[in-house]
């Protein structure tokens, strides 16, 4: 339970209006920190709910496929230009992010991976690499700005994160097929 | 069968007390160019500290910055790779039961390429056609042949790296289930960081080729100082990692004790490795072109580094007590009276440990913007560089001769050399107590580095430097003393000593030590950690100076 409070502690930080205002004045800090560690923070808390809801993620999540369904949508609905641009300026939306990441994105996510058998992983390594470079493509091509509050630049940089997420994803990707962790047991 | 038994007892005897001559050879050449260059970057050294104080006059054909330059460069990028790939090689070959032939093939190949480049370098420096200072950055440029040089340097640098890599990944697939040993993974450790840190100097380097040959008019300078810097701070860490693999797992041995905890010193040896890069970019705190939020952020990123270092000091410290309390020790500090204060092989990195205090604290502290405005490019910085490498790196390396020498050529240490050892590690602590403590006094007071001596016209400002500048050519002159004997001590030691069987102490774990978790290993994770967090570091800045390029600057030779 260590975890969780640690969890809620980064959670609690996050919150915090000026570290909102700081991470949400830099387009990619707003998308590849403040995004991730949102989902972090729900990774964290994931054993508490488990055992607090152990029924419902049994009844409800039983191989893996609906949690990790639900992290890919929430995660694609937050790819969108206009989704991050809405959070900025629409407070419903802005409140939904802060929901929406931890407790339907990251406690999924953590409920899920265990149960996912070794193609079910495979296979979000291969989506989410695919989706990412994809998403870089767009923010570094994108001629025109997509989110009202960010620059071009700022585009073109996160475009380039996406690409380096792509590019971690791909490489961890491959050293699990190359490397058998069961050899180094 | 009274023959087989006996050949078993060799057997074992080598493998406990023996050393590969061809691996010995190898890491012995590497210390012995190694300690060459320490004399000549020393004497170099020296020069400039006189002149700096107004005692000596250079003369015009072999100016202070040129003496800067080749200062800077052989010390700071020579000296201290060969003795980290010397060491490391030596880690290896003790602790994976030898080289593998191709591995030392690839030591052989990287200090060719290593010797190449430093070649070229110090000749251009000599023929005053590189005086670009030891950063290397534009607009000054130096002659094509320097960047070349140093492009051969880096080459000799991977290829040590792909020998260690290659090393440790056979022995992992001969051992399997076995946790590569803890001096090889602060190897493995080492050279990844000094992998990654010196990509962004490499891109650096090759923009810079075409620029000096005139080939490209114009060359981003904002950028190449970016890159140089995320390059420039990881080599600092990477002397330290390569200092702290032994304070964890020789010095322990040394004064009778235990390893603290293998886990934490793997956990130290990861963040490392991942939080390391972007702690580059305080050097640029002051720098125009990056917002302030952007600098912000970069300020946790610096002081995240301090995080391992904290770690580090507390496992050390808890080490010293408990060996000193298992020795009867009573009281609050009554353990430090335990300490063997006379084995040079624990004084000189313990005095290493003790300047890292004030040296770790120097640094925080110059991480935020408003006290680095104060200090930035003053003295301070010089000093706070001599007693972070020139003490808490460098001594270690000399604490570690004495016993890795008459290890690799079957010497001993005698009590003579343990004599004079002590009366080096404190001529070279005190040295640098004057140096150091001159250089940080007079860099508050507004003295700037990289300058000649210079009164500025006899301004009472400038003048007022003078006598902390005296302190700093004393220090100089006592280091100088300090560099000749331990040039000494390293030759006698090869040459000399006695022959004799020296141990590669090695500190076990603690009886009921926890056993170490299986995650320490997930190198390819860490790797992955590592590329996201220099991405998160760099990208915002990088690409903001790509595609807001300010204009491009010619080249300036001011010399």
């Amino acid at each position: 339970m260590k975890q969780a409070v640690y969890g809620l502690g980064l959670y609690v930080f996050l919150c915090l209006p000026p570290v909102v205002t700081l991470v949400e004045s830099i387009m990619s800090f707003h998308m590849h920190v403040q995004m991730p560690l949102l989902i972090i923070v729900g990774i964290l808390m994931a054993p508490f709910f488990q055992k607090k809801l152990s029924g419902f993620f049994e009844n409800w999540n039983h191989n893996g496929v609906p949690g990790i369904l639900l992290f890919t949508i929430i995660l694609a609905y937050w790819m969108m230009p206009r989704t991050m641009d809405e959070a900025l300026t629409i407070h419903a939306v802005e409140i939904f992010k802060f929901i929406s990441l931890p407790f339907l994105a990251g406690v999924p996510l953590r409920d899920s991976w265990r149960k996912l058998g070794k193609m079910g992983k495979n296979v979000i390594y291969i989506v989410f690499s695919i989706m990412f470079g994809f998403m870089g493509w767009l923010y570094v091509a994108a001629p025109t700005q997509l989110c009202n509050n960010y620059l071009i630049v700022e585009q073109k940089t996160l475009g380039w994160g996406f690409l380096a997420f792509a590019l971690c994803i791909i490489i961890y990707f491959i050293q699990l097929l190359f490397i058998d962790e069961s050899e180094y047991e | 069968m009274e023959m087989a038994a006996k050949e078993i007892f060799k057997e074992k005897t080598n493998k406990a007390l023996g050393v590969n001559p061809d691996d010995a050879r190898l890491t012995l050449t590497y210390f012995s160019l190694a300690f060459i260059v320490l004399f000549i970057g020393g004497t170099l050294g020296l020069l400039q500290g006189l002149n700096r104080a107004g005692l000596l006059e250079l003369p015009a054909w072999f100016n202070y910055y040129q003496v800067l330059t080749a200062h800077g460069i052989l010390l700071i990028l020579i000296f201290t790779a060969l003795f980290m790939v010397g060491y490391f090689y030596a880690a290896m070959s003790h602790t994976l039961g030898g080289l593998i032939p191709s591995v030392r093939k690839m030591g052989w190949t990287a200090l060719g390429l290593m010797l190449i480049g430093t070649a070229m370098v110090v000749i251009t420096i000599v023929m005053d056609e590189a005086t670009v200072l030891y950063t290397f950055y534009p607009p000054m440029q130096a002659s094509p042949w320097f960047y070349i040089g140093l492009v051969f340097i880096v080459l000799g640098v991977w290829a040590a790296t792909l020998g260690v890599f290659t090393n440790a990944a056979i022995w992992k697939k001969r051992n399997k289930g076995q946790h590569l040993p803890l001096l090889s993974f602060f190897a493995v450790g080492a050279f990844l960081l000094l992998f990654l840190g010196s990509i962004g100097v490499t891109i650096e380097v090759l923009m810079l080729i075409p620029w000096a040959f005139g080939w490209t008019e114009t060359v981003n300078v904002m950028l190449s100082r970016t890159l140089f810097w995320s390059f420039g701070h990881t080599l600092v860490n990477v002397w330290y990692f390569t200092a702290i693999s032994a304070w964890y797992v020789i010095v322990p041995r040394i004064i009778g004790g235990r390893l603290f905890s293998d886990t934490l010193a793997r956990v130290v040896v990861i963040l490392l490795v991942i939080l390391n890069v972007p702690g580059g970019f305080h050097h640029q705190i002051v720098d125009p072109g990056f917002t302030e939020g952007l600098k912000f952020m970069h300020v946790f990123m610096s002081l995240s580094i301090a995080f391992p270092s904290l770690m580090t000091a507390f496992a050390m410290f808890a080490v010293f007590e408990r060996t000193g309390r298992k020795e009867g020790a009573k009281g609050l500090l009554g353990w430090v009276k335990k300490l063997p204060w006379g084995d040079v092989r624990f004084l000189a990195p313990m005095i290493a440990m003790i300047a890292f205090i004030p040296a770790g604290a120097g640094g925080i502290a110059q991480t935020n913007n408003q006290l680095n405005q104060v200090v930035h490019n003053s003295l301070w910085v010089t000093g706070h560089f001599h007693l972070t490498v020139g003490t808490t790196v460098v001594l270690t390396f000399f604490g570690i001769m004495y016993w890795l020498i008459p290890y690799l050529t079957k010497r001993e240490l005698t009590p003579k050399i343990n004599k004079l050892g002590i009366i080096q590690t404190i001529t070279w602590t005190v040295g640098m107590l004057f140096m150091s403590g001159a250089m940080h006094l007079v860099g508050l007071l507004g003295s700037p580095r990289r300058t000649s001596y210079t009164t500025y016209g006899d301004n009472a400002t400038a003048l007022s430097w003078d006598p902390y500048l005296f302190f700093l050519a004393i220090g100089g002159t006592l280091l100088f003393i300090g560099v000749v004997l331990m040039v000494y001590i390293v030759f006698h030691l090869m040459f000399k000593a006695p022959k004799g069987n020296t141990e590669f102490p090695i500190a076990e774990p603690e009886d009921d030590a926890s056993t170490t978790p299986k995650w320490t290993e997930r190198w390819g994770l860490w790797v992955v950690l590592a590329i996201a967090v220099i991405s998160m570091g760099y990208l915002v800045p990088i690409v903001d100076l790509v595609v807001n390029a300010p204009p491009g600057s010619p080249p300036f030779r001011t010399w």
